[in-house]
């Protein structure tokens, strides 16, 4: 626990002012689970990717999405190698333990099916041989707000395959004059001190499903579940592996937070980012604001 | 043609209903509904396997034609109750071979409610009326399936919720039961009428009535309203028998007069005797009310002298109530006796003449002259009585249900050489003695005691209650009821056959037959209670006849007018209604806390009471958070509350037990006096 609060400690160096962020890009870490960060460029996206793998001594690779790129660019090919007299697998940019997929949406469809799969299966196929990824495998991607030009938007069953999904937004005024007056945080991050290594992460992910869940509070996530479903406003409610994901992620919270068992607030801290890029407004309007009324409306403790 | 398919979860619920409602008709009727059934069953089998094509017209056509062919060849004709029902369960049948779209399933369901209700045209016990709600609730559960996907189904739901259905139209069911008017001929369908019953039969010959007495059947139970008179005064009196041919004793009328002289009915002229009878003082009496079993016959049981307040019959010259038709299903008649009535009755010259004849054949000969003899040395006729009875109680008579055969004079042969009898012997040959001595005299035939339920304290009268006594006419005393197996046997009149056929080894066995009839203990515990339920049956649901009905809407609506009635009805209905609204209603909101979120909303509600309103979706640490900030004094018992509160609600590792709530509630109190 000293050591995920020493990990948060070392990223917030390179991150600065966002250790809520830091937090919930961590417990999506630990539930195992991929991150998308949506934001506008040049908000340290990148920066906080290249932290989390060197502070967790992960091996990291980093994909710039374009819209003419193929699936063998990410998942690899099969080359003659004249000397074997064989084909011989190059892999590609997808094995490694943290990829950093940078403007998924940028990407054509076939390419960003092709990487979800990946995600999903955690394996990889390639002329009919499967191959497994490393492990932990963990995909932080990052894409601009789609209302930008030359982009293909995620479909909602696309984004569901992300356990989260946060932006940074723009630095607080005192912050960002600390940045200012700093030096490259790029720099700084590819310097940060190892602090767990990968085999400790895994080590860390399996204790994550060991944190226990009471009834009463398995009752609460039922019911903004339900919530969810039976609320107008939106197209439509979240499905049983959304609501799985929002457990795993508070229980990810929990260890990180130092408890051995989830209360309501795990759910409410990490509510917003499992929930609201897997809901749609039916008649527009703000989904982060419709997804926080739900937590002041749904009664915590049953009435 | 695509054949519509019932929902796999349901077929077999359907065909199991279809079966379970046949099955009254399939035990009652003739076995080979039971094979068409069967044979329906299989053809539909295959073809929904696609085993076979589905039957076309040809072989419906032919099936049908095979049915009716078969009724008539069963009933001898196709329409009346039992033919009737026995085509329909059949037709029944047939019409699921051929389910072909939904409606035709719907039609096949409808069709089921009204065949297992035919079953209560035969049968009207409770546990037939169990049945057919079980039917319902299988035809219902049906209904639910057929109405569901094949997705996402479960049997057992859809009886739940048939279950629930039932259970919201049972006060319905109740309110039309209590209000729509009986309409009485309909139910008077003369349903097998004309099949053998046990019971008395119209004539009275020796081993008749010892027959009757191996039955447990049960004959009639009757309740009476003040407290039950002795075993020894309970003579049932069904029949008297007045014609003797020297074997079989039999009704008959007197000479020169008809049954209207004899049997006063509603609505004719009175009869000069009953006009008599009606101005007499009666003295004291008892009411009781009488549910009789069916029995075929017309003559009802009563006890001495019978004046009727509720039923349908006559009375009759000899005392007895006489129906106006043979009774084929259950009747209940209220009576009051009194036995002081018989007084005031006379005997014309033809009545004395016809209880003096004896039989032309010349039997007994020997008792005729041992009786002229009596008759000598009396002075009165109520010696001569005593003389008999002595005579039966003083030479070594036994009370036997198996007495030798007696071929050539069952009267002297019984008084003199084998002198073992059962309760007929002893009456007829008393009786004939008596008008051999000149005194009118007739032998009664009916019931005699009868067994209490302790649990609803009514009376059981069974067939091995059956009796035969004698009555003679005393001048001044009018019929007197003399029975000369009380001299013989006084145990067979003070408790009853069984108690004393305990005594003569030689009936040992019949004994046994007998003694099964009545456990102890347990058995014999709830053999009473299953009577009583059986009882109650009787006389609250099946008795609720339009005579009842009427009398219970007067007391209720004060008139039974069809606009009062109406407007009872919508007036029930509009209340279950909204009771059904209410509960609907409570049970969208009905969550029952439990106590540890009673705790969270009270200080939830307190605290929200005291500012602006809280939100619902406050966690504990919130609320202790928004305490603090509000009331800066109460922060630290807050965070306490907040920190218990967690912990027993979310830490699964922690039990909640009561020191814990009760500490939690020391600490919420405690709160309390810091908000001001």
């Amino acid at each position: 626990m000293q050591a995920l609060t020493k990990a948060l400690g070392e990223v917030a160096k390179v991150v600065l002012g966002k250790e809520d962020q830091l937090k919930l890009a961590l417990t999506c870490l630990m539930a195992n689970g991929h991150l998308l960060i949506e934001d506008l460029p040049g908000m340290g996206k990148t920066t906080l990717a290249h932290a989390l793998a060197r502070v967790f001594q992960l091996e990291y690779r980093r994909v710039q999405f374009t819209s003419d790129m193929l699936p063998a660019d990410i998942l690899g090919v099969s080359v003659f190698d004249p000397s074997t007299q064989d084909f011989t697998l190059r892999e590609g940019p997808v094995f490694t333990q943290l990829l950093l997929a940078d403007e998924i949406n940028r990407a054509t469809p076939k390419t960003q099916g092709a990487l979800l799969e990946a995600m999903e299966e955690r394996q990889v196929t390639l002329d009919g041989v499967t191959r497994p990824l490393p492990k932990p495998f963990f995909v932080v991607a990052t894409q601009n707000p789609s209302d930008q030009a030359g982009t293909f938007v995620l479909p909602e069953s696309q984004l569901d395959r992300f356990l989260m999904r946060i932006s940074l937004g723009y630095p607080a005024p005192e912050v960002e004059l600390s940045l200012l007056a700093g030096g490259d945080l790029r720099e700084q991050a590819r310097n940060l001190k190892p602090v767990i290594s990968g085999d400790g992460l895994v080590k860390l992910v399996g204790m994550v499903d060991k944190i226990r869940a009471s009834h009463e509070l398995l009752d609460y996530v039922q019911r903004l579940l339900e919530a969810t479903r039976t609320d107008d406003r939106f197209v439509a409610g979240l499905s049983p592996r959304a609501g799985l994901g929002l457990l795993k992620a508070a229980r990810a919270w929990a260890l990180i937070s130092g408890r051995d068992y989830v209360v309501p607030e795990d759910i409410q801290a990490v509510w917003a980012a499992v929930a609201e890029h897997r809901l749609s407004a039916r008649q527009g309007g703000s989904v982060s604001a419709m997804t926080q009324s739900l937590l002041q409306s749904v009664p915590v403790v049953r009435r | 043609m695509r054949v519509y398919q019932v929902p796999t979860h349901t077929r077999l619920w359907l065909v199991m209903t279809i079966v379970i409602c046949s099955l009254p008709q399939l035990l009652r009727g003739p076995g080979w509904q039971a094979g068409l059934l069967a044979l329906i069953v299989i053809l539909r089998a295959l073809a929904d396997r696609q085993r076979i094509a589905m039957p076309g017209r040809v072989v419906r056509g032919a099936l049908m034609v095979g049915i009716v062919v078969l009724t008539f060849y069963s009933f001898g004709r196709i329409y009346g109750a039992e033919a009737g029902v026995a085509l329909l369960v059949s037709l029944f049948a047939l019409k699921y071979l051929e389910v072909v779209r939904q409606r035709d399933a719907y039609v096949v369901i409808v069709l089921g409610y009204f065949v297992c209700a035919t079953a209560l045209l035969f049968e009207r016990g409770p546990g037939m009326f169990a049945f057919v709600l079980f039917c319902m609730l299988l035809l219902t559960s049906c209904l639910v399936g057929i109405n569901h996907s094949d997705t996402g189904a479960r049997p057992m739901g859809h009886i739940k919720r048939a279950a629930a259905m039932l259970a919201q139209a049972v006060p319905v069911m109740l309110l039309l039961f209590v209000l729509v008017p009986r309409v009485a001929p309909l139910w008077n369908m003369q349903v097998d009428s004309g099949k053998a019953r046990t019971g008395m039969s119209d004539s009275m010959s020796p081993g008749q009535i010892s027959e009757l007495s191996q039955s447990s059947e049960l004959a009639f139970r009757v309740a009476f309203d003040g407290p039950v008179p002795a075993n020894n005064q309970r003579y049932w009196r069904g029949l008297t028998l007045s014609h003797f041919d020297g074997r079989t004793w039999q009704q008959a009328l007197p000479r020169g007069q008809d049954i209207q002289d004899y049997l006063f009915e509603k609505g004719q002229t009175p009869p000069p005797w009953y006009q008599l009878l009606m101005k007499a003082g009666r003295g004291e009496g008892y009411r009781y009310r009488v549910i009789l079993e069916p029995t075929e016959r017309r003559w009802l049981f009563a006890l001495k002298v019978p004046v009727l307040e509720q039923g349908q019959a006559g009375l009759a010259k000899d005392m007895r109530l006489v129906a106006s038709n043979p009774v084929s299903e259950a009747m209940a008649y209220t009576v009051t006796s009194y036995p002081n009535l018989a007084a005031s009755l006379a005997l014309d010259e033809a009545e004395r003449d016809l209880m003096l004849s004896l039989p032309q054949q010349g039997v007994g000969r020997r008792a005729q002259g041992l009786a002229q003899q009596w008759q000598l040395e009396s002075s009165t006729p109520q010696q001569v009585v005593n003389r008999a009875l002595r005579y039966f109680r003083e030479q070594p008579f036994y009370y036997t249900l198996k007495p030798p055969v007696l071929p050539v004079d069952p009267i002297d042969e019984f008084l003199f050489v084998s002198r073992r009898g059962f309760c007929e012997h002893y009456a007829s040959s008393f009786t004939f003695m008596m008008r051999a001595a000149g005194i009118p005299a007739r032998v009664v035939v009916g019931y005699q005691g009868g067994e209490l339920n302790q649990v609803g304290s009514h009376l059981l009268v069974r067939q091995y209650d059956a009796h035969a006594w004698s009555e003679v006419w005393l001048d001044g005393r009018g019929w007197v009821r003399v029975d000369p197996t009380a001299a013989v046997a006084p145990d067979r009149i003070e408790e009853g056959v069984r108690a004393a056929l305990e005594e003569s080894n030689a009936d040992s066995d019949a004994l046994a037959s007998l003694k099964s009839f009545a456990s102890s203990g347990m058995l014999g515990k709830l053999q009473q209670w299953v009577d009583y339920v059986d009882f109650q049956w009787q006389t609250r649901v099946l008795g609720y006849n339009s005579q009842s009905q009427m009398q219970l809407l007067r007391e209720l609506l004060g008139a039974a007018s069809p606009l009062r009635i109406a407007l009872a009805l919508l007036a029930g209905i509009a209340v279950l209604l909204a009771l059904y609204m209410v509960l609907l209603l409570r049970r969208d909101r009905g969550y029952q806390q439990t106590v540890m979120e009673r705790e969270f909303w009270r200080l939830h509600q307190r605290v929200g009471s005291m500012g602006e309103p809280l939100d619902a979706g406050m966690t504990p640490q919130q609320l202790a958070a928004h305490i603090a900030k509000r009331w800066p004094a109460a922060a630290e018992i807050a965070r306490q509350w907040a920190l218990q509160y967690q912990q027993a609600l979310y830490n699964p590792a922690i039990s909640v037990d009561k020191r814990r709530i009760r500490h939690l509630r020391q600490l919420r109190n405690r709160l309390y006096k810091l908000l001001d």
